[in-house]
């Protein structure tokens, strides 16, 4: 545990000793929420300005707006959304460290030192998580600003569940890059393998699109996305959308992210009793 | 078996079809500095990496101050401290945070560890630039860095892999100092290196390896004896008389002379022997110089593999540096 903590601060001391990759990490979400969030308002094209038996349609696209989104503001739903997301990206970027610790040697250091090879990987998945937590804060802080909509009676509660759900989603997501990058030899796999993994796993989500609207195959995929799980919840609770079943899914997502850090461990283990 | 501070046994390690390390064994016993002298390739670094426990041999066994590399990897890793022949130090931190850090890896904690962290760096000459980033310092700093970062700990026994590699001759015979330095407080050294010089220089004992196996090993003395005695050097005003000469020495001396332009080459058992009957024997002839070549490791190794050992230098250390500012 020592050895786990030591290394973990040393992860956070880099992160916020390089400036401009921090500065950088930390304007990201907000480009993000301006770009994706505030250019796709989709309810506003159904606003429509006629008297009349307009009304009427109106009261009928609110109604089904709300009842796909869980709001009548995309830019809530897609920011609530993009949580998830940028967790996402995140747990990418936590593999790359790994490998450029390889290829500069540092990892030489550890594995002569007396420390468990465990608390190796641990730190590095924590050291993830500690950039996501704080950065999902900014964001979150972001769309406020921008004018996210949290659900009414919204409890520190609330917030608190909502972090631990990210939290645990990236816990998995930072253990398959983690593990590929102890693997790996050069970051530009762990690039390659970011572009081939995270889009579709984007898209096939909840996370842009409520899964309703998906045609029947997409849905099926999305139904086992764990991004989709955690973005259910994440918005269960921000803006109140109900979820189909609380359980089903936070059980889905612990399954997924701690099967996944646990063999990705053991695989990681594996890879460092015979470096090279 | 603790009559030796590191003991190789058969240690093998086979890279597919490529046999890095055949069967080496040796033992270093404590307080020696051991030096593992060869060409690049040889199988230096690989048998560091297997008594460090970086890698896992393919066969054989060894030993530090009685723990095995293969059942104790962890008693082992305390006892030794490893300066490898890559860069190790984070360039984005300070001197003091690695050395830091480093301290704490080892369990040591607060004010232990910052004094243990000062007193490496101190040792080592870095407390000046301590506060400054390791992207900052030079070749031979960062050298002295990571042997403070090896030190920390106090490790009984010391694995220095090429320590100076690349380095320019000032930085070298500082960091030779201090190695001598290290050897004084009793530590046990296993060396490895291809520079000649750093093997006479620093080594009580040297073991010559050459594609992956121990070809010689003894004192650099000892070593240098094995070349069939010195060489004498009579250079004359007048080349025309060469031939003549090494004829006459031949036969008069019964010694191997050979003559190359207006030198005669004289290999003999002992030059001491030689000399005065030589003298007497060239008195008379227009000798302008002689001179006495004594055996050293590089006649050695060439003697020994047919190969000099820098046929094919190449400044890896600077390379790595190089490559290193091209990433950041």
């Amino acid at each position: 545990m020592g050895a786990t903590l030591v290394l973990l601060r040393r992860e956070i001391k880099k992160w916020v000793g390089r400036r401009p990759v921090f500065v950088m990490s930390m304007i990201t979400p907000l480009i993000w929420l301006a770009l994706f969030g505030k250019s796709l308002n989709l309810y506003s094209m159904f606003n429509l300005e006629q008297p009349g038996f307009a009304e009427l349609i109106q009261r009928i696209v609110e109604q089904r707006v709300l009842e796909l989104f869980g709001t009548l503001d995309y830019f809530t739903y897609l920011a609530s959304g993009m949580l998830v997301v940028f967790a996402l990206f995140q747990s990418a970027f936590g593999g790359v460290g790994i490998v450029f610790d390889k290829r500069l040697g540092y990892m030489t250091r550890l594995l002569v030192s007396p420390i468990p090879r465990a608390s190796i990987f641990i730190a590095k998945i924590m050291g993830t998580l500690f950039r996501i937590s704080v950065l999902s804060v900014v964001l979150f802080a972001a769309a406020l600003a921008l004018g996210f909509q949290v659900k009414q009676g919204i409890t520190l509660l609330d917030l608190a569940a909502a972090g631990a759900v990210i939290l645990l989603l990236s816990l998995g997501l930072a253990s398959i890059y983690a593990t590929m990058a102890f693997y790996a030899n050069n970051h530009e796999v762990l690039f390659a393998a970011m572009n081939l993994i995270n889009l579709p796993l984007m898209f096939t989500s909840s996370a842009i699109f409520p899964r309703e609207q998906m045609p029947s195959w997409l849905r099926a995929i999305a139904a086992v996305n764990p991004i989709t799980h955690a973005a259910d919840l994440v918005r269960y609770h921000l803006i109140g959308r109900p979820v189909n079943s609380y359980m089903h899914s936070l059980g889905l997502l612990a399954a997924f992210s701690l099967i996944l850090f646990l063999a990705g461990m053991a695989l990681s283990l594996r890879s460092l009793k015979e470096s090279r | 078996m603790e009559e030796c501070s590191i003991k190789a046994q058969d240690l093998t390690k086979q890279f597919g079809q490529l046999t890095a390390v055949d069967h080496v064994s040796f033992c270093v016993k404590p307080g020696e500095v051991y030096s593992l002298l060869g060409p690049n390739g040889a199988g230096k670094t690989t048998t560091i990496k297997m008594l460090a426990t970086l890698l896992q041999p393919t066969a054989g066994e060894a030993w530090i101050k009685g723990h095995s590399i293969l059942r104790e990897p962890h008693m082992v890793r305390r006892a030794i401290g490893l300066v490898p022949q890559d860069l190790t130090a984070d360039d984005e931190l300070t001197g003091w945070e690695n050395v830091v850090i480093q301290a704490k890896l080892y369990g040591f904690r607060g004010v232990e560890a910052e004094r243990r962290a000062k007193e490496a760096l101190d040792f080592m000459g870095l407390l000046e630039a301590a506060q400054r980033r390791v992207s900052t310092y030079s070749g031979g700093m960062r050298r002295r860095l990571e042997v403070a970062m090896s030190l920390v700990h106090s490790p009984e026994v010391l694995f220095l892999d090429e320590p100076t590699l690349g380095l320019d001759v000032q930085s070298r015979r500082h960091l030779w100092g201090l190695i001598e330095e290290l050897r004084r407080q009793g530590k046990t050294i296993l060396l490895t290196t291809h520079y000649m010089e750093e093997a006479e220089a620093l080594a009580d004992r040297v073991a010559i390896i050459d594609h992956g196996r121990i070809v010689a090993e003894g004192s650099p003395e000892e070593l240098k004896s094995r070349i069939k005695g010195e060489t004498i050097h009579v250079r004359l005003r007048d080349p025309g008389q060469t031939i003549a000469l090494a004829e006459k020495l031949s036969k008069e001396l019964g010694v191997d002379a050979e003559a190359k332009g207006d030198t005669v080459t004289v290999r003999v058992k002992s030059s001491a022997e030689t000399l005065p009957g030589l003298v007497q024997v060239v008195s008379g002839m227009p000798v302008v110089e002689i001179r006495i070549v004594k055996p050293n490791l590089e006649e050695v190794f060439l003697e020994l593999t047919g190969r000099g050992l820098r046929d094919e230098e190449f400044d890896v250390f600077k390379f790595r540096v190089m490559a290193r500012r091209v990433r950041r």
